[in-house]
């Protein structure tokens, strides 16, 4: 019983073009964000992970099945692509009905499942008008009804948050934390780092189809051992504290803080910052809190790629 | 089979129908379908407007003619000569032309036509008088069932067969993948929990549905239209004594299999090819060579089996080219039930190709 989705070395050339290289990856319940910019192999690597395209190289299993199973991997695996397109003439209701059906279920099962999940992605009052009037939000609400509708294990989520109002945005959110919450896989790919950065169990970065680094966003930053971590400190003594910082030798630069009441330490080994702090603090220097300045998405990705792709 | 998977056909199948009926891109394949019954409708009025004009010439003569009346005028006879034979005619047209005498060089001769028109209610006879005496005959003879069943046979075969049912089957076929590829909208088949197989033959079914009613509907159309300018007493004789409900049947079992045939064909060489317009030609070149081919490649074609299945044998008319004798004829028929099968399993060899070729199907629209 196999309780991870594993990619083994796996690699998939579009001829000549490179889609991800060399990818191992073992992704665990939760929700897990793949990042990185546009080109880098996130649609790629879920459309590996859902038998659309085939890997030239290597090896997907998600939980017990193959890619190469798709009527029984669907079973467990729901999908929302990024395709902003659908087949002709059909309502709402009816893209997420008649998917049901493909599935093999019967009128009433499905139409009960349809609905179910069209309320969860509020989409109710335009259900019953066709697809292709439907506003780019709207869209991307019904391919995630259909990706939900069968309630599946892993639900894999390509830009979901694409196209949607900030209200539409949250409830989303919600929902693919409650997903998890109930032990579910849910994969989600964005470019735009902030958005991941707050409802992430594991992040994968991504850049020219290789993965630079994965797992959860504080362990991808301590692995970054060549790189600083910056630390903002809060105090009444910034000066005083600086200059006791300044003795330690894994302290590299302190800048005090624009109104006086801290400072941001970049050191190179934050295990023994926090023991000297403990000294410091025994000290008499009053410290009001510590928290990583760059233990971000954002800080992580641009450590390891130095992209300017990336969405801010 | 599993119980799923025909449920799982069935939800293919509903989702396709609207498509392949009702998309505006597939019209034409309706326009391929309606002109052979346009064909016939346009000769049975035709047909029947010249049965009614003969029956009016019949009836307005001076007496009641027979076949063998008709075919006694022969050239030479004088006016006097065919008025006794004929009667006067009940339609005549005369007029004159200036001709240089044969005898007398330089020396114009006004010479007067007359055209008399007879009928005995089905045949005509076209006498030309010129000078009093009889130039040319013509005899337009009506219409035959015999005779026009051949010419019916040659429509089946040579523009319904061939270029209707292999067009529009085209038309249908080859678009159930390769038009949801350009459409983008394949991924929604193959993200849901079924094999691509019972995809393939969801759509393959979809696609028979389609083309079977709108060809066997238009085969329907052209044997009512075919037998609708007849009278009901050689309509009755036809059908029932002389094959000709047997005829009609065979011609949509044809059609059935027809669509059966390429629409295993196109089905798979809609997901080999990105232009549709190479394996059409390639298809239409095969099945065009096919009697020119050594006798093991003749049986990988459609058309082979289908010629053998044909009722009417089209004859070649005299000092036709060897070639085009060729393609008129089927100079190897096989039996009726080895030609079913053989179109069947040359089918089913094509939806085996498709159903590996649609497991290998990767979703990557950019490089369409």
């Amino acid at each position: 019983m196999n309780d991870r989705i594993i990619f083994e070395d796996v690699s998939k050339f579009y001829g000549e073009i490179l889609g991800v290289n060399r990818v191992n990856l073992s992704i665990p319940p939760g929700i897990t964000s793949l990042v990185g910019p546009n080109g880098s192999g996130k649609t790629t690597l879920m459309n590996l992970m859902t038998g659309l395209v085939r890997p030239t190289r290597g090896r997907i299993q998600v939980l017990d099945y193959s890619i190469d199973d798709p009527e029984n991997l669907f079973k467990i695996v729901g999908y929302s692509t990024q395709f902003d397109s659908f087949p002709k003439g059909l309502t709402g209701f009816q893209f997420v009905y008649s998917y049901l059906r493909l599935g093999g279920r019967d009128s009433q099962s499905a139409e009960q499942l349809a609905w179910r999940a069209i309320e969860r992605v509020n989409l109710v009052d335009a259900a019953k008008r066709n697809v292709a009037g439907y506003s780019k939000g709207m869209r991307q609400r019904i391919r995630l009804a259909q990706a939900l509708s069968h309630e599946p294990k892993v639900l894999v989520l390509d830009e979901p948050l694409n196209g949607l109002d900030p209200l539409a945005r949250s409830e989303m959110i919600a929902l693919f934390r409650s997903t998890a919450a109930q032990g579910c896989y849910v994969i989600i790919s964005s470019h735009i780092l902030h958005e991941v950065d707050v409802i992430s169990d594991q992040v994968i970065l991504l850049s020219n189809g290789y993965v630079v680094a994965e797992g959860k966003i504080q362990n991808v930053r301590s692995e970054i051992q060549e790189h600083p971590t910056q630390i903002l400190i809060r105090c009444h003594q910034p000066r005083e504290l600086a200059a006791k910082m300044l003795e330690y030798p894994h302290t590299i630069e302190v800048s005090i803080h624009k109104d006086e009441r801290g400072l941001l330490l970049k050191t190179r080994d934050a295990d023994r910052f926090y023991l000297a702090m403990n000294e410091i603090a025994l000290s008499g220097i009053d410290i009001e809190s510590v928290a990583p300045a760059d233990d971000d998405v954002l800080s992580v990705y641009e450590y390891l790629i130095g992209s300017e792709e990336v969405v801010r | 089979m599993k119980k799923i998977w025909w449920a799982q056909i069935k939800a293919v199948i509903r989702l396709e129908m609207k498509k392949t009926f009702f998309a505006k891109r597939g019209l034409w394949i309706y326009v391929l379908a309606a002109m052979p019954v346009m064909l016939f409708v346009a000769y049975a009025i035709v047909s029947s407007h010249q049965q009614s004009r003969s029956a009016n010439i019949a009836r307005q003569g001076e007496r009641q003619l027979s076949y063998q009346d008709l075919r006694a005028v022969h050239s030479g006879m004088t006016t006097e000569e065919v008025i006794a034979a004929l009667g006067k005619p009940s339609a005549s047209f005369d007029w004159s032309e200036n001709r240089p005498s044969p005898t007398k060089p330089g020396v114009i001769l006004n010479v007067l036509h007359e055209d008399y028109h007879y009928s005995d209610g089905q045949n005509d006879l076209f006498v030309g008088i010129a000078d009093g005496k009889v130039e040319n005959i013509h005899i337009r003879h009506a219409n035959n069932l015999g005779q026009d069943s051949i010419m019916f046979a040659g429509v089946f075969q040579f523009f319904f067969l061939r270029l209707g049912i292999f067009f529009g089957c085209l038309g249908i076929f080859m678009n159930l993948f390769r038009g949801e590829i350009l459409d983008r909208s394949l991924h929604f088949y193959f993200l849901a929990p079924v094999r691509r197989e019972v995809v393939m033959a969801g759509k393959f079914l979809a696609g028979l549905l389609a083309t079977c009613t709108i060809f066997v509907t238009s085969e329907i159309l052209q044997t009512v239209a075919f037998l609708w300018h007849f009278p009901a007493g050689a309509r009755d004789v036809y059908l029932y004594h002389n094959h000709g409900l047997e005829h009609a049947a065979i011609y949509l079992g044809v059609t059935v299999l027809a669509c059966v045939g390429y629409g295993a064909f196109f089905l798979v060489a809609g997901m080999m090819f990105k232009n549709p317009i190479l394996p059409a030609a390639a298809i239409l070149i095969w099945e065009g060579i096919n009697p020119f081919l050594p006798a093991v490649l003749r049986h990988f074609s459609v058309i082979y089996y289908l010629k053998s299945l044909c009722p009417v044998d089209i004859p070649s008319p005299p000092g036709t080219s060897p070639i085009f004798a060729l393609l008129v004829s089927n100079a190897d028929p096989v039996a009726p039930p080895i030609a079913i099968v053989g179109v069947l399993v040359v089918a089913l060899i094509a939806l085996y190709v498709s159903s590996l070729q649609v497991r290998r199907l990767e979703i990557n629209y950019t490089a369409e």
